[in-house]
């Protein structure tokens, strides 16, 4: 008792700036021990819940590939199927839980094909997952929505297109990149019809997606490129030149010819390198008839030149 | 009858999984390796019939597993490698090091059953 009336009455008879300099390290001590607490706490929470991932994974992980192993070899599920997915949609009500699931799952569909892959799309369906996928399509976090898209165009979700489709002119750049390549990995080329009146920009990788997604595509059936090819975008009319290029589109040699006087330079250059890849020397000639920019003259000039050098 | 041994090294673990599975069904006994330096060790050790190796792995890739097979151990049992698109690169490198043959993900894994039993014919 003594000691502490000691130590009160020597703090209280300190001067003022011995006084502040020990309440500051009266105040770090406290500090510190806090942090040290809320470490430690943060540490075993981290703990429980790395393990808890672990063995989440561990039991879906079982669960999907006997789901995956059950089947009839028909389209009706089994029991053990059923009674499966009835184990998996209850369990999935937990975020935490349902999270493990879609990650199992995306994994899966990454490395395997065929059979096997239409099963795991089954499973995703039966679950429910499209109604969570759905609700997360509401949400005000941009990369919520954006990786809610990345998932049911995953799963090839088309029930959700309309829904997708609010996002195809998104301000939102990374939503927006999403939605259209849902649309067009679900759709094929019906799901370009975005172009028709998109307003913002496709960047140039954003242009290789799309193409990537489309040469994926077996059995397509492509459509009419010309209005594209007329878009008040530009990176819309560049886009639809590599569609006209890839997919030989030569009943469109007349649209070309007028895009040659197209506003930008750069539109009138690629131009140029299509129709010289279509229609080689014969529209070389016709093209320095028709062109009237001076600058894109020269360039079919030279590429003439070029032409009957080799 | 004693069953073939295979060692599968695979860092995904649903696809490890779901690939020995399916291989036991089949009658395989299999050995799954979590990364490459774990696949080295199980061929040391249990001198299996079959290696199936991912090329991307921790610690040992699968390119530095066929190479230790085929030049430290001077083993010659069948290797396949899976790879993913864009690795023909990778997949080359495989060959020339002495893996017998390829798969590239996303593939089935009947078509895998057939390319083993083909193997062990």
């Amino acid at each position: 008792m003594n000691l502490y009336e000691y130590l009160i009455d020597a703090f209280n008879q300190a001067p003022v700036l011995i006084q502040i300099g020990f309440l500051i390290v009266l105040a770090l001590i406290i500090c510190i021990i806090t942090l040290i607490i809320s470490l430690r706490a943060i540490r075993s929470y981290l703990n429980i819940k790395g393990k808890e991932i672990i063995k989440n994974k561990k039991e879906f992980e079982a669960l999907v590939v006997e789901y995956l192993y059950s089947g009839t070899g028909f389209d009706e599920l089994s029991e053990k199927q059923l009674a499966i997915i009835t184990r998996i949609k209850d369990a999935i009500i937990s975020t935490s839980k349902r999270k493990s699931v879609i990650t199992i799952l995306s994994n899966l569909m990454n490395e395997v094909s065929g059979e096997m892959s239409d099963s795991i799309k089954t499973l995703y369906h039966k679950i429910g997952l499209i109604t969570y996928a759905t609700q997360r399509l509401e949400s005000k976090k941009w990369h919520i929505v954006a990786k809610a898209i990345v998932e049911l165009r995953r799963f090839k979700v088309y029930e959700t297109q309309d829904k997708v489709a609010t996002f195809l002119n998104h301000p939102r750049k990374e939503i927006r990149k999403e939605a259209q390549l849902y649309s067009v990995h679900l759709f094929k080329f019906n799901g370009l019809s975005f172009l028709d009146d998109l307003e913002t920009p496709l960047s140039e990788w954003h242009q290789l997606l799309l193409l990537e997604a489309l040469l994926n595509l077996e059995n397509q059936k492509i459509c009419d490129i010309t209005p594209w090819l007329k878009s008040s975008n530009t990176s819309v009319v560049l886009f639809a030149l590599k569609l006209v290029k890839i997919y030989t589109q030569f009943e469109t040699k007349e649209t070309l010819i007028e895009l040659l006087s197209h506003p930008e330079k750069e539109v009138r250059v690629y131009t140029l390198k299509v129709l010289k890849e279509l229609f080689g020397y014969e529209a070389e000639e016709s093209l320095i008839e028709n062109t009237s920019t001076s600058d894109l003259r020269i360039d079919a000039e030279m590429s003439l030149l070029n032409l009957v050098k080799n | 009858m004693q069953r073939s041994k295979i060692v599968l090294a695979e860092d995904n673990s649903t696809l490890s999984l779901l690939l020995k599975y399916r291989l036991e069904k089949e009658g395989y006994e299999v050995l799954v390796a979590v990364d490459g330096k774990e696949a080295v060790e199980l061929v040391e050790s249990h001198k299996p019939d079959m290696v199936l190796a991912d090329i991307m792995m921790p610690f040992y890739s699968g390119l530095e597993v066929v190479s230790y097979i085929r030049n430290k151990l001077k083993k010659d049992i069948p290797i396949i490698i899976f790879s993913s698109a864009g690795q023909e690169e990778m997949v080359l490198k495989a060959f020339n090091l002495g893996a017998n043959d390829f798969m590239t993900k996303p593939f089935s894994p009947n078509e895998l059953v057939i390319r083993l039993k083909r193997f062990f014919s």
